[in-house]
């Protein structure tokens, strides 16, 4: 679906945690070009330290 | 973290920084800074060979320094990308001592010690700040001695010695003498709320008590042994949908005994490293000391100390906490004051993890808005696929999960066993079958071995069969020739006191996971076209917030609202907390846009009903029918109506919340009830909340809303108590107001559910409220001239009694409507294509609403962005030759998927429709003849599996 021409087709998220791993993701299944931009070596933030979330006590990973 | 890795429009620049950001909405480029790794992304494969040979040690921060890393590392098994990287302040290099063991032990010279920074840029419409919150730093307060005694640990702390794979697998030991503790604390409210800049932080940081609750619960769950667990608390705060129930539940279990009151220092016995904690019981102001054997510090968040360098980038501003601030305008958290700059979750103030994942959708939605989408290329060959027609040759993948499976069950027996199953051409064992490095070596497998079916032994395939089948099908095995057979949930977790048995029932899982996969077939997924237009039901702020997202990403939505107007709750109400804005004038003008936009709003509209499935709803109105692809649920929740508590209906001057914001909103300034001004009011918390006869939830907009009146009142100098539970300052800034609200006078009484304050009066006037206070043990009797009763929210019976029969969309225990994943999806259900935002999956404010409103627009845009929508092909088909149109298909299907159509003159049978059906199976196994085939669950597949349980016939 074509929309404002002229615009860029990127999004750049900064933080790779839960929060920006979702909006990417979001984002992506929207057919945008995402740049998902984290400080630290890896993707997972504070999120993937933790053992199980409530109250489903899925894992956090 | 794995989906976001794989996914092929999104890059990820990990070990990177943003350095500069220039241009407008729209158009944005954006400097991206590549710190140097010293290892080749593309070169790695991860197999840890280096770390091996590495000889520096340093502490492991994602351990919070519980463990220990080498200096060239990946920060945790599941890490993505699974690519290693030098800390180069570790490495020995640096130190003027050459080493080269880990370039020398790599065999595809991924190492570069001269790596350097690289700067890449970026064109983008728009940005999206993500970058959440610091840990408070426990060791400020000097009182609580953490870093000097020992025992003392921190939540965070907590949550990796919890871990199977943190550094204690899982065992709950004290630090001092590796034994596990009999008697344990925890302390609420480490850095937050505190009164003046050495204690921490003013706010409140929201996920604390729940974070304590759910660990205190897993402690007992670790240790049994454990004797005594405290928790130390001011209010606990379980608002949330589902907490309160949770913490309700932590009573029944008798695992936690709570105490109210903030200890004031812990001190050490030096010799046994055991901790006397004081403190005040408020309950019965009493000064006591415990002693206990290890404490838990429930710290709370912190801005993030690299928001200032960011926001200076950003152009944007941080608010006096530092986190970045949100611009108050629009009532709606998402925005900051540069448009194409969106914000989410932490770094924003402190959020739990489901409003975060709601902001985060919310966020993508606002930023949606100003790119121009990809054309995605349709792929041009279909992907060429396995043969899979020989016989069965299945690859047995176990995982250990860290200890999670490992710790119980005997892998080496159970891979001994797998080995010997028939047509069982492989058996491996992997620490983590899910990691990157996991997935890369069973797809090796499949390929170097010929396998042709797969069986994986491990965790839940509600989160995890997706990562497993996506493997497959990337190297061309059909993804259905998968099964998964769930050894955590059923044999680890819950036999870990009896292994053997638990090993011996996880033989016989595998057993028939092989039995069924040998005769799994392929399946494929079908494509139907989608209508590309919306319908939101429900003219709210949440409902409107939905409607204008996706209009202006250029979509064809239809707005209706049952009501004459539109503007929902917020026609009711005077101010929204905590910018003060007035609730006309935001109602106003998201009223005027949608006027102004394409949204087709018809207000006076109800649903008459809704057929279809995702991609094609019609939909029948009172105002016309028409047809969409995806639709949002934005029906809001109603106000609890008191019966006769607190003598609301005897006496005139008991009103509730809602009525006093009526009479707030019409007196314009001047407080004057019914013509008086009032000179003492006295407000009731939790009136239909946190009640197990009448709403078991709490409802979490009433102790705001409660300071926000009460602050009113104060200010025209009326005298105001509020008696309550515990005062849950839910939302940006309440905290703040609530210390307001204490400062200009209003006094704060607690009550226990056991006790509840008496309302009494003559003839229909009530003159006073007598409560007991408790560090008194004193009852007292408080004059009013009013008592205003916080009433809670529940959902709306009728409408949503409605729309969960036509749409089928499950409801809690609550009677609000279930989220598809009460943290990871908090906006969708499990009915595809129907999305929920605002009051009608649970109590929430206005900013909450709006961010879940624009979340439900960014998922329903994923779906009408596209033309097409794939079908998910595990559906039930019928074999028209044996069914004799008995009908009973027709009458049990729930989803109303089967009908009986004309095959021939004269002739019928069943025919189901792929779309609607679930692939429940209900009509397979009720079909008298056999007909209908219920795929990838068919009757051979069963019947294998029993087989192989009862017969030993594999």
């Amino acid at each position: 679906m074509a929309r404002q021409p002229g615009r860029a087709d990127g999004v750049l998220v900064l933080g790779g945690g839960i929060t920006g791993i979702q909006a990417a993701l979001d984002l992506a299944a929207a057919d945008a070009k995402v740049y998902l931009v984290e400080k630290s070596p890896s993707l997972g933030g504070r999120m993937a330290q933790l053992d199980k979330t409530f109250p489903t006590m899925d894992c956090a990973i | 973290m794995l989906d976001a890795g794989r996914h092929p429009n999104i890059e990820v620049l990990t070990h990177s920084e943003l350095v500069r950001f220039e241009g407008r909405a729209g158009n944005f480029k954006a400097t991206v800074r590549r710190n140097p790794r010293y290892v080749d992304e593309d070169l790695c494969t991860g197999c840890g060979q280096c770390v091996h040979d590495c000889p520096a040690i340093v502490p492991n921060e994602f351990e919070v320094g519980m463990g220990a890393r080498k200096a060239i590392y990946s920060p945790f098994p599941q890490a993505v990308p699974n690519t290693y990287i030098i800390d180069q302040e570790a490495c020995l290099n640096n130190q003027f001592l050459v080493c080269t063991n880990c370039m020398n032990s790599c065999d595809r010279n991924a190492i570069n010690y001269d790596d350097v920074p690289r700067e890449v840029e970026l064109n983008v419409g728009a940005a999206v700040v993500a970058t959440g919150f610091d840990v408070y730093n426990a060791s400020a307060i000097a009182a609580y001695g953490y870093g000097l005694y020992d025992n003392v640990l921190t939540n965070i702390e907590l949550e990796r010695v919890l871990n199977a794979s943190g550094p204690t697998q899982g065992h709950i030991v004290r630090p001092s003498d590796h034994k596990v503790p009999k008697k344990l604390a925890f302390i609420q409210c480490v850095g937050s709320r505190g009164e003046g800049k050495e204690a921490g932080c003013e706010y409140c940081s929201r996920f604390c008590c729940m974070n304590a609750v759910k660990d205190g619960l897993l402690v007992k769950q670790h240790e049994p042994d454990i004797e005594e667990l405290l928790l130390f608390y001011i209010d606990l705060r379980a608002a949330g949908k589902g907490f309160e129930e949770f913490y309700q539940r932590s009573f029944e279990m008798e695992e936690l005994k709570y105490v109210r009151g903030r200890p004031s220092k812990i001190l050490e016995d030096p010799e046994t490293k055991d901790l006397l904690v004081y403190f005040e019981d408020v309950e019965t102001g009493e000064v006591k000391t415990e002693k206990v054997e290890m404490v838990v510090l429930s710290t709370g968040a912190v801005a993030a100390a690299s928001n200032p360098e960011l926001a200076d980038v950003l152009g944007i501003e941080l608010d006096e906490n530092g986190f970045f601030e949100v611009e108050p305008r629009y009532g709606s958290p998402l925005h900051t004051a540069r448009q194409g700059v969106y914000i989410c979750g932490c770094a924003a103030g402190v959020n739990d993890i489901s409003d975060s994942v709601a902001q985060a959708s919310g966020a993508a939605a606002e930023a949606e808005k100003f790119i121009e989408k990809m054309v995605v290329e349709k792929e041009p060959e279909e992907k060429k696929e396995m043969d899979c027609s020989g016989p069965p040759k299945v690859g047995v993948f176990l995982c250990h999960c860290g200890i999670n499976i490992a710790g119980v069950l005997n892998i080496d027996e159970l891979k001994e066993y797998a080995e010997t199953i028939p047509n069982v051409e492989f058996v491996e064992n992997n620490l983590f079958l899910c990691s990157d490095e996991g997935q890369r070596l069973m797809q090796e497998r499949i390929a170097e071995h010929g396998l042709n079916r797969v069986v994986a032994a491990a965790c839940t395939p509600r989160t995890h069969e997706p990562v497993f089948r996506d493997s497959c099908e990337e190297i061309g095995l059909n993804p259905y020739l998968f099964e998964m057979v769930n050894v955590r949930d059923q044999c680890s977790w819950v036999h870990t006191r009896v292994p053997e048995i638990a090993t011996q029932k996880a033989k016989d899982m595998i057993k028939l996971g092989v039995a069924k996969a040998r005769h799994l077939q392929p399946l494929y997924k079908k494509s139907i076209p989608v209508n590309q237009s919306a319908l939101i039901i429900g003219g709210g702020v949440a409902g409107m917030a939905a409607a204008l997202e996706l209009e202006a990403q250029g979509m064809k939505v239809y707005l209706i609202e049952k009501d004459g107007r539109l503007g929902g709750r917020l026609n009711n109400l005077t101010r929204v907390y905590p910018a003060n804005l007035s609730a006309f004038e935001l109602a106003r003008v998201m009223v005027e846009k949608v006027k102004a936009s394409r949204v087709e709003a018809m207000a006076g509209t109800e649903v008459n009903n809704i057929t279809g499935f995702v991609g094609n709803f019609d939909v029948s109105t009172t105002n016309g029918n028409f047809k969409v692809g995806t639709i949002v649920l934005a029906t809001g929740a109603d106000i609890y109506e008191p019966a006769d508590e607190f003598g609301y209906r005897q006496f005139e001057n008991v009103i509730t919340n809602q009525e006093l914001e009526d009479i707030l909103h019409d007196t314009k300034g001047k407080i004057q009830i019914h013509g008086e001004t009032p000179k003492n009011v006295v407000f009731i918390q939790c009136v239909g909340s946190r009640d197990p006869e009448k709403n078991p939830g709490c409802s979490r907009y009433c102790c705001p809303t409660t300071i926000k009146q009460a602050i009113r009142l104060r200010e025209s100098g009326v005298n105001v108590a509020v008696l309550h539970r515990d005062m849950r300052t839910v939302g940006a800034k309440a905290e703040e107001h609530y210390r307001r609200a204490r400062q200009l006078g209003v006094k704060f009484i607690r009550f226990t559910p056991e006790r509840l304050p008496g309302v009494t009066g003559d003839g229909d006037r009530a003159s006073s409220v007598e409560i007991l206070e408790l560090a008194l043990n004193r009852v007292l009797d408080i004059e009013v001239d009013y008592v205003v009763l916080a009433a809670g929210m529940v959902p709306n019976e009728k409408s949503t009694s409605k729309l969960q029969d036509i749409l089928k969309v499950p409801r809690g225990a609550d009677g609000f409507f279930m989220e598809r994943h009460a943290k990871l999806g908090p906006v969708e259900t499990t009915t595809e294509g129907v999305f929920l935002a605002g009051c009608v999956a649970g109590p929430r404010d206005i900013a909450d609403s709006l961010a879940q409103g624009s979340a439900a627009a960014a998922k329903a845009s994923s779906i009408i962005t596209h033309e097409m929508v794939a079908l998910e092909p595990t559906t039930c088909i019928v074999e028209q030759s044996l069914c004799r149109a008995c009908s009973k298909c027709v009458e049990m299907c729930d989803y109303h998927a089967p009908t009986l159509a004309d095959i021939a003159p004269g002739l019928k049978a069943a025919q189901i429709n792929q779309a609607l059906c679930k692939g429940c199976g209900t009509c397979a196994s009720w079909c008298p003849t056999g007909a209908i085939v219920a795929l990838h669950f068919t009757d051979e597949q069963i019947n294998s599996m029993l087989d192989a349980l009862l017969l030993d016939k594999v």
